[in-house]
């Protein structure tokens, strides 16, 4: 059963949020961590003197 | 000889003397949102009468906010707080003084002049006593909060903003039994029980936040 | 015995390798069960679940709203058990481990101050009302953000946690307090609010999708607190020769 017309908006924006919500706490720390990560290989890369570039 | 305590009320007390207009804010901040109200929601005194005990806490509790960001930051950047662990009075006493050398400087003129502040709002004659009670259990609380809130933040340099952040949920419950009591006498109802549980929060309030901003000073200053 | 290996276990889980790895292995099973069981309970709740007679089908909003609620709080117990320990035993994986915690935690009380807002508008008529619950709630809401404005306003991130470990505990004690002054004011200012879960009793078959909701969250809360704290801890060990050799195997890399 699809809720009732009268209830749509307040039923789906309510399942919507909740899923955007979840979402965001699944991608944020990913997209973070990726980030820190690219940092830390290319300090290290440095460091290390066998720096090739990715983009090469 | 003195003990560390007296030591310290007395250097605080004097401090606050010295920068006469600083200790003034308090009263003046008061003053002011008992002045702008009326000229925001109009004269009506029944309007007024009836905002009056939240406008007069909600006075205190801002006027309360003033100082805490200097609570103990000077004390830090000099390093006398570091001499509170080493001397000899037991740091938890000395935060106590502390605390209530600022519950002297800010709360004690709020209540003094609460009775006029009440007048002007038309706050009714029979609910002036409880008013008053409230203050003298109620601003205590919000020294000490305040205090460890203060103590909380010190080790960052944006202390203002997180300060407020960090008192606001503390203050929920006074703030509610406090004008609560009022309205209640201001109704001609009994506000003992308000004024009980507010007695019960300062009691929780002084065995609980010397410790806490204690250990939170500590933490700062290792 | 056992209470040995949990001990040596426990210390183990101090060792900033050790939970790295934890936290890796821990993360996409709890992902999934929060998935299975979330696909579980939002079925059930919007097909099988018969509309209720007073709030026709409004009241699905209680699936999202109650777990998002029950965990808002759960969380905050979670945070402060993990700060106890963290203070206690000074052990840094279980002080970030409390840190993540709260970011986790603020989103669910979102969630719930969201979906009340959601569920009140067409039940009381407006977005926002005193009710003693979500003005509560609100309150947590700007605890959770004041531990994780806290935590960040310091440079030294360790003294950070631990003096935002204070201010968990020192929530703690307010929370209660909190809950039981706001239930006194709006039982003196309203008098009979209309509750959102009223007097009308909960049909047994909207007990189903509601206890899979509330598992299918709390999984999602672990995995998110250990997605967290696994981030916390390579960033503050960037330094460090472990985080190098994992960087080196590339264990940590894309397909993490």
């Amino acid at each position: 059963m699809i809720p009732q017309l009268d209830y749509a908006f307040y039923v789906w924006s309510s399942y919507g949020l909740f899923a955007a919500i979840m979402a965001w706490q699944f991608i944020q720390p990913r997209v973070r961590r990726r980030r820190i990560i690219a940092e830390l290989r290319e300090e290290l890369a440095m460091q290390t003197g066998n720096y090739d570039d990715p983009d090469a | 000889m003195l003990s560390p305590m007296k030591a310290l009320l007395r250097r605080d007390l004097r401090l606050a003397v010295r920068h006469g207009g600083e200790s003034l804010m308090p009263l003046i901040f008061l003053f002011a949102v008992i002045i702008l109200v009326p000229l925001g929601v109009g004269p009506g005194p029944n309007l007024l009468a009836s905002i009056a005990p939240g406008m007069i806490w909600v006075a205190a509790l801002l006027a309360s906010l003033l100082a805490l960001e200097q609570l103990f930051r000077p004390d830090l950047e000099d390093g006398t707080l570091e001499q509170w662990w080493v001397g000899a009075g037991s740091p938890a006493a000395l935060v106590v003084t502390r605390l209530f050398s600022h519950w002297l400087i800010t709360g004690v003129p709020v209540i003094v002049f609460a009775p006029l502040a009440a007048e002007m709002l038309y706050l009714p004659d029979s609910a002036l006593p409880t008013l008053m009670l409230s203050l003298l259990i109620g601003t205590p609380v919000l020294s000490l909060v305040g205090g460890l809130a203060s103590a909380l933040t010190l080790g960052t340099n944006r202390g203002s903003v997180l300060l407020s952040i960090l008192v606001f949920p503390m203050v929920v419950p006074v703030l509610i039994f406090a004008t609560g009591g009022v309205a209640a006498a201001a109704e001609g109802l009994s506000a003992s029980a308000h004024m009980g549980l507010l007695t019960a929060l300062l009691i929780l309030a002084v065995t609980l936040v010397p410790l806490a901003t204690t250990a939170a000073l500590r933490l700062n200053i290792e | 015995m056992i209470f040995h290996r949990l001990k040596v276990g426990f210390h183990r889980l101090g060792s900033p390798p050790t939970f790295h790895k934890l936290c890796r292995v821990l993360s996409p099973w709890l992902w999934a069960g929060f998935l299975v069981c979330a696909a579980i309970g939002l079925y059930q709740a919007l097909y099988v679940v018969p509309p209720d007679y007073q709030q026709g089908d409004s009241y699905r909003i209680l699936f999202i709203h109650v777990p998002a609620a029950w965990q808002a709080m759960a969380g905050y117990v979670i945070m402060s058990i993990l700060a106890v320990i963290a203070l206690v035993w000074r052990i840094r994986t279980v002080e970030i481990m409390t840190m993540a915690a709260a970011p986790v935690g603020a989103a669910f009380t979102a969630l719930c101050l969201a979906t009340g807002s959601l569920w009140g508008k067409p039940m009381w008529g407006t977005w926002w009302a005193w009710d003693a619950r979500l003005t509560s709630m609100l309150v947590l809401l700007f605890i959770y953000l004041g531990i994780m404005g806290l935590y960040a306003a310091f440079e030294d991130r360790r003294k950070g946690a631990r003096v935002a470990c204070i201010l968990v505990l020192v929530g703690l004690v307010n929370i209660p307090l909190i809950h039981f002054s706001v239930e006194w004011w709006t039982t003196l200012h309203q008098g009979a609010t209309i509750r959102l879960l009223g007097e009308s009793r909960m049909h047994p078959s909207m007990m189903s999708p509601l206890i899979w909701m509330t598992v299918g969250v709390k999984l999602m809360f672990g995995a998110a607190l250990l997605d967290r704290a696994r981030n916390d801890l390579i960033d503050q060990d960037r330094r460090k020769n472990w985080i190098r050799q994992l960087i080196g195997e590339g264990a940590t890399g894309d397909n993490a």
